[in-house]
């Protein structure tokens, strides 16, 4: 089985605090890995460090073969790293066809022509696919937020990535919504496109995923299957530390 | 068609192309209160070469726009460090560190300022503000216009997708520069005088109300800006001159535009052209087509 | 002692920016907001005691005692003052919660400018007009140097003014609200600051500053017209960056140097050095030192 995304020892703490402390991680070339953990135990962060928005104070980040360690931000997208977003960052005053050609920018030239039939035909097929076929040009601050969320997908999907990074890209959706997410994610994942996965909604993730990992604190506590997880008890207790949320997300 | 409208449609284009060069950096989020800079260095250049040098207008007029390119790009770099209200402060003092310079520089006039004999009319004029939209409405729609606008609504995640940030920037202010150089140039040789005092503060500050009424979200914008704000405060002198009751309305013409400024700021701050409304056209335009 | 003379003719009109400066730097530190109608307040006090004062023909002639005049002259200038405080801050703020997410407020301010200066041309046209004050001409003449009489009233009570302001902001409950909203509007609201009542009290006081500024120009250079604010608000826009954005104390010392600096560059060099000194050690200072000489308080690296 080979790694598409590995972890060692990573750290980093802003200020005096240690957000991520000596976390390592392998997530398995075309798998669908869940990154969970209650709230504030650091996901976003490993989100922002394997993106390359923060550098990393120890360890090391290694995807497809390669250490991007210290490689830039876009460059990491031109390797095949992309992402969506915990809150969504589209440019709300771009229409979803510019939008999601943002996402294959890296590659694109300064004067080639983004509004053509011919530069959006990729993205207009894209987003059919994703059953967004109706709204390329709308401008996207005036769209539903659990069509935003999809079009964010769609970006990331547009770079053509080997690795999808997606911070909780199901918050926010009701259930016909997540169904279609998860339809679209699967297709992306039959594809051969690795997924990581950061997700609250535990029935999404045990219905997508075939590898976790938990967080709790800045530290991984846990890596395995969706079915191990459930049984492991320091799991249990990083959750049940608070019983409400647990109820609520189990719901 | 007469003097008096033939005068109108040249100041109406010289307008345009003034707005455009404002929204060039504005459309990437650098709000420029120093038009007066650019379009003075393009003026002063151009109606230097055609008049102390006996250069012919087409090239003094190009070199007068890529002067001010040149200035520009020179000064982008320094700007650009500065942020949000020190960014505005920096170009207002940029032009008038401009003004000052020209003031003091005897050739050119000095405080009396710069006359030239070459003319440029309405078929010079009008085509160049003709080119002027369609160069930056074409330039809107590449992958440079992207970079620009993502810059505007979200400048670490156009990173994140390999936006250039501060070339693209740059590139913004010195094609912005370039603009209204040529729109300077053609000011120069259509009134045939320049002067600092008159393209100050207070001009400045009118190109940069015409962009912001208008709307920056759409390359249509500052074109109904410029026509909406240069045409109506004409109308409404015109009118005044026809009906003494109406004498008013001369005066009151900037007072007019002054409370059009407030109201749309107050009811519609991204200006009067948005991208919604432009879609809203294309869309229907669209359901047209499919018989819908 | 041709030089000292200038100095002093330099500090002289430093103090009348001053005045401004601090006005500027009052409504950015507290809200950040760029108020540009600063100058239509300064010429609407200094037009409003001329026009009272005298009595031509012209609107508002009352030929009334120049010190009533002066009261009207800050009265106008303090309401058309909230009059932007409604329709600018506040009406943006109920609209789009932080005012300051966009240049609105200082657009806005730009749209009263222009109606309040040409208003002022309608009544009164656009000539200048000579301000006979009963003490414009006297001076003081200490050590052979001479001293303006409106001039020195000028720098004494901008010194008081901004030291009484200053005791207010860190003495009082109401210096400590504004303070509070300064730092933070939402946590000041939270903590049971009336936000509403308080951030005009700011515009009222910029508008005082301001006012008093128009009336001791008009007093010291003996003329007024629409347009007067436009040299003196980008002069004390200048002093106001060079003190330090929010930074009263800085604001005077911004004020006082750049007065000094552009009259001793005219006496220098000619009238038409004057733009280069002073923007152009600006602009260095935008790029090199954005804080000023003296330090900011926290702002406008967000928008605007």
């Amino acid at each position: 089985m080979s790694i598409a995304l590995q972890l060692e020892g990573v750290s980093k703490s802003f200020g005096g605090l240690k957000v991520i402390d000596d976390v390592s991680f392998s997530v398995p070339t075309g798998s669908r890995t869940a990154l969970i953990g209650p709230n504030g135990a650091g996901k976003s962060t490993v989100f922002n460090l394997i993106s390359g928005v923060y550098p990393i104070d120890s360890g090391r980040i290694s995807a497809l073969g390669q250490n991007i360690t210290q490689m830039s931000v876009a460059h990491r997208v031109g390797h095949g790293i992309a992402r969506s977003f915990q809150n969504i960052r589209l440019m709300p005053h771009l229409s979803t066809l510019e939008n999601v050609m943002l996402g294959e920018h890296h590659r694109s030239r300064p004067w080639e022509l983004v509004s053509s039939r011919k530069a959006s035909a990729k993205a207009r097929a894209t987003l059919e696919r994703a059953g967004l076929g109706t709204y390329p040009g709308q401008v996207v601050a005036d769209l539903p937020y659990g069509i935003q969320k999809r079009i964010e997908v769609v970006r990331a999907l547009m770079a053509e990535p080997r690795i999808l990074l997606l911070d909780e890209p199901a918050a926010g959706l009701n259930n016909v919504e997540t169904e279609e997410l998860r339809r679209l994610l699967q297709t992306v994942s039959d594809s051969g496109v690795t997924l990581l996965v950061v997700e609250h909604d535990m029935p999404f993730v045990r219905h997508l995923c075939n590898h976790v990992v938990v967080l709790n604190f800045g530290r991984k506590i846990f890596e395995g299957t969706p079915e191990a997880v459930k049984q492991d008890a320091a799991v249990l207790e990083a959750y049940l530390g608070t019983p409400d949320a647990m109820e609520a997300r189990h719901a | 068609m007469s003097g008096y409208l033939a005068g109108l449609l040249a100041m109406l284009s010289i307008n345009i192309i003034v707005a455009y060069s404002v929204f060039l950096p504005g459309s990437a989020g650098l709000l420029n209160l120093g038009a007066a800079g650019f379009v003075l260095v393009g003026a002063y250049t151009a109606g230097a070469l055609s008049s102390l040098y006996d250069m012919p207008l087409a090239p003094a007029i190009a070199l007068g726009s890529a002067m001010s390119a040149l200035v520009a790009f020179l000064i982008a770099f320094p700007i650009l460090r500065t942020r949000g209200i020190y960014m505005v402060l920096a170009t207002f003092a940029f032009a008038e560190v401009v003004g000052g310079v020209l003031l003091n520089i005897p050739s050119l006039g000095g405080a009396a300022g710069l006359s030239v004999m070459a003319y440029a009319g309405l078929p010079v004029v009008v085509p160049c503000a003709i080119g002027t939209v369609a160069f930056v409405a074409w330039l809107m729609r590449t992958r440079f216009g992207l970079s620009v606008r993502a810059i505007h609504d979200d400048e670490s995640v156009a990173h994140l997708f390999g936006v250039h940030l501060r070339m693209t920037q740059v590139m913004a202010l010195t094609l912005g520069g370039a603009v209204g150089g040529l729109g300077g140039a053609l000011l120069v040789h259509q009134f045939n005088f320049i002067d600092v005092q008159s393209t100050g503060v207070l001009f400045s500050i009118y190109v940069l109300l015409y962009v912001l009424m208008g709307g920056t979200q759409t390359v249509w914008g500052p074109l109904f800006g410029a026509i909406f704000f240069t045409l109506v405060p004409e109308g409404l002198r015109k009118l005044s001159e026809l009906d003494p009751s109406l004498k008013f309305l001369e005066g009151g013409r900037y007072i007019v535009f002054g409370v059009a400024v407030v109201l749309i700021m107050m009811l519609r701050p991204q200006g009067v052209i948005t991208r919604t409304m432009i879609e809203g056209w294309g869309g229907s335009a669209r359901k047209k087509e499919a018989g819908a | 002692m041709q030089l000292l003379q200038q100095i002093v003719n330099g500090l002289m009109l430093g103090g009348i920016l001053a005045f401004v400066a601090v006005a500027f730097t009052l409504t950015i530190g507290m809200l950040n907001f760029l108020n540009f109608t600063i100058p239509a307040l300064f010429m609407l006090a200094g037009m409003v005691t001329w026009a009272l004062s005298s009595s031509g023909g012209h609107f508002m002639g009352l030929g009334w005692h120049w010190t009533y005049a002066a009261a009207a002259g800050i009265a106008v200038a303090v309401l058309a003052s909230l009059l932007i405080e409604r329709f600018t801050y506040r009406y943006m703020k109920a609209r789009f919660g932080d005012a300051t997410e966009h240049a609105l407020p200082l657009v806005s301010s730009l749209g009263f400018l222009i109606i309040f200066e040409h208003l002022a041309m309608m009544f009164w046209s656009g000539d200048p007009q000579r301000f006979e004050l009963p003490f414009k001409s006297s001076t003081l003449e200490i050590g052979g140097l001479m001293f303006g009489i409106p001039h020195l009233i000028s720098l004494a009570s901008a010194i008081v003014l901004v030291a009484l302001l200053n005791g207010i902001l860190e003495r009082t409950r109401l210096g400590r609200a504004l303070r509070s909203i300064a730092e933070n509007p939402d946590a000041a609201t939270l903590m049971g600051v009336e936000v509403q009542r308080i951030v005009p009290v700011v515009f009222v006081i910029a508008g005082v500053l301001s006012a008093l500024a128009g009336i001791l120009y008009a007093a010291s250079y003996g003329t007024v017209t629409p347009f007067m604010g436009d040299a003196i608000a980008t002069d004390a826009i200048a002093g106001m960056v060079l003190g330090g954005l929010g930074n009263i104390w800085g604001a005077i010392a911004g004020g006082l140097l750049v007065g000094l600096v552009k009259v001793l560059a005219i006496s220098t060099f000619g009238a038409e050095i004057e733009k280069i000194p002073v923007w152009g050690l600006l602009l260095v200072i935008l790029i090199v030192r954005p804080q000023g000489l003296f330090g900011h308080t926290r702002i406008g690296k967000g928008k605007f």
